[in-house]
């Protein structure tokens, strides 16, 4: 069943940012990329690295595992180098009540 | 009529024909040679020589606080603590650009490559040729009736000047720069290297060839090759490389790209004969997708340690890998090769064969990765390792690892290790070949498998080498 968890409110995640949440034993990363926000799992399907962690392009919108160095798309969860070749969970964001909130499953 | 040697006289020769043959140093006759050590100033310096766009040294840049923020891998080989990272020239400059005459090549370094037989290949058999000197290729020439048909072949540093768009795409996809310590210290300080571009549905009938030369002592070499072969294209890349002798040591670390798109084919071909005081850390890596076929046969004999392990990413549907890997070890010398292949997507096929000879004390080493993933159904594959050791001094390891996630698949995994039996050489000596002879009849018949998938020329090169790491083995 899904359910909806919160992140934060709006105005706590701003275009460039980052936030981290835990639900169960799932770390999900939520990403501001100028205003689009998109949440996908917080490992790196390649090693297990800590994706989350890694330099967020707003721009572009992707993140870089910092262990190595495989840069994914944050739209898709699709990786756009490898070694990774294997998408990350991505996670419907809803804006709900001025906050920002997750289905997951 | 064979004339007997003593032992002592036997292993005297060893080597020596390196030294003769690829052995020799020249004067050192620079535009620019770099102090030794590496910092942002140098990684600076030598993207601003070679007039870079601003996002080639941001990268660079960037790749440098990777490779000083890793620590030193302490998997492999104990060789690698030997590795002085301040004790190194990480740029050097022997001409002003790469000509496409040899009569544009500086007359000392023409002269180097003419000893080594690298303008005479290309007239006989090859379709192009770049030969690297030092940090940057001094010579590029490909066939006009390839380059009418669009195919590029030139020298990595004019391939970003001259390409930029498709460079910036493809660059770094294959192995970014964080992906380990050396592709990290590759990425800040890249230098020469080819970039190969085929355009769909060319085939590019003779080899390329790449001839990769270090002169000076405590030289480091980064070459950067990145390979495109548009839908059913076909290309062969061969690639040579030797050294002066020193005592101190030399690093050669390159990093090789190869994008192989739906239906095409690349084979990757590599006789390494660096002098035995370089350290060899490359990494290579391919793709393949559907319907594609990526080779590599890669041959190490020479360096002091060499840590490679060419891979194929099978990510389209029925796409195929397959890798050849000789490797010979002698007197120190550490060889830690193998290869992986990862199938990604289903129905792909792949065959590693990897043959290690050990002789003098030399060690070497299979390192292989075969990775089936979850959704890879029907994929094939095997794997087959021999080591041959010469002598009880001699050693042999094998790490293979296996990984497999779906059930409807198919794995074969062989692995022997061999001394060259008394029975073998007393059964050839009983019809009148001397010890010696024998001895290098079973090795050339071990490693026939991959010569015979050389290109003739190398083929023939190969054995010789092969015989002249057999010299005055058998005491």
């Amino acid at each position: 069943m899904p359910q909806v968890i919160e992140v934060c409110p709006v105005d706590q995640l701003g275009p460039g940012e980052m936030r981290l949440v835990e639900w169960e034993d799932l770390e999900i990363g939520v990403f501001n990329c100028g205003g689009n926000l998109y949440a996908i799992e917080d490992r790196c399907s390649h090693d297990n690295g800590p994706l989350a962690e890694g330099e967020f392009d707003a721009e572009n919108c992707t993140v870089e595992c910092p262990r190595h160095g495989s840069l994914f798309d944050l739209k898709t969860g699709k990786p756009k180098s490898l070694p990774a070749y294997v998408p990350v969970e991505t996670y419907p964001v809803i804006i709900e009540d001025e906050t920002i909130k997750l289905e997951v499953e | 009529m064979a004339v007997e040697l003593t032992e002592n006289q036997q292993l005297a020769a060893i080597n020596a024909d390196y030294e003769e043959r690829y052995g020799f140093r020249d004067a050192e006759n620079y535009l620019y040679k770099a102090p030794k050590g590496l910092n942002r100033e140098i990684v600076e310096k030598i993207s601003e020589f070679k007039s870079e766009p601003q996002w080639m040294r941001d990268f660079r840049l960037k790749a440098l606080d990777h490779f000083l923020s890793r620590p030193q891998p302490t998997w492999g080989s104990p060789m690698l603590a030997e590795i002085d990272y301040d004790d190194i020239h990480y740029f050097v400059r022997a001409s002003e650009k790469a000509g496409r005459s040899w009569d544009e090549v500086p007359e000392d370094v023409k002269r180097t490559f003419d000893r080594l037989g690298i303008p005479e290949a290309e007239r006989k058999f090859l379709a192009g040729v770049g030969a690297q000197y030092e940090s940057e290729v001094v010579y590029h020439q490909v066939r006009e009736d390839l380059e009418k048909q669009g195919v590029i072949f030139i020298d990595m540093d004019s391939g970003l000047r001259e390409h930029e768009d498709i460079v910036r795409e493809y660059f770094a996809t294959v192995i970014p720069p964080n992906d380990n310590k050396l592709a990290a210290l590759n990425s800040a300080v890249w230098s020469g290297g080819s970039f190969v571009y085929v355009p769909e549905g060319v085939h590019v009938e003779m080899p390329l060839q790449a001839y990769f030369r270090i002169n000076t002592e405590n030289m480091g070499q980064f070459e950067r090759t990145l390979i495109i072969a548009e839908p059913g294209s076909y290309v062969h890349y061969v690639e040579g490389c030797t050294a002066p002798t020193y005592s101190s040591n030399s690093l050669h670390s390159a990093v090789v790209e190869l994008i192989a798109k739906p239906g095409a084919r690349i084979r990757y071909t590599t006789v390494q004969n660096w002098s035995t005081n370089v350290f060899n850390l490359v990494t290579k890596r391919a793709v393949a997708h559907e319907d594609a076929t990526v080779e590599w046969v890669d041959c190490n004999l020479g360096s002091r340690l060499t840590m490679k392990y060419p891979s194929v990413y099978l990510l389209g549907e029925r796409a195929h890998g397959e890798i050849l890997s000789i490797a010979f070890a002698g007197k120190g010398q550490h060889q830690d090769a193998g290869g992986k292949i990862i199938h990604a997507a289903p129905n792909t096929t792949s065959n590693i064969f990897a043959k290690s000879i050990s002789k003098d004390g030399g060690r070497g080493s299979y390192r292989g990765l075969l990775e089936i993933a979850k959704g890879a159904h029907g994929a094939r594959s095997k794997v087959v390792c021999d080591a041959l050791l010469l002598d009880e001094h001699s050693r042999s390891d094998t790490y293979p690892t296996i990984r497999i996630g779906e059930d409807d698949v198919n794995v074969g995994h062989e692995a022997t290790v061999s001394k060259v039996g008394e029975d073998q050489l007393f059964y050839l000596m009983s019809h009148g070949i001397p010890e010696d002879e024998a001895s290098k009849l079973i090795v050339n018949g071990f490693i026939e498998p991959i010569t015979k998938e050389l290109p003739m020329e190398y083929a023939v090169e190969m054995n010789r080498l092969i015989e002249l790491q057999m010299e005055g083995s058998i005491g």
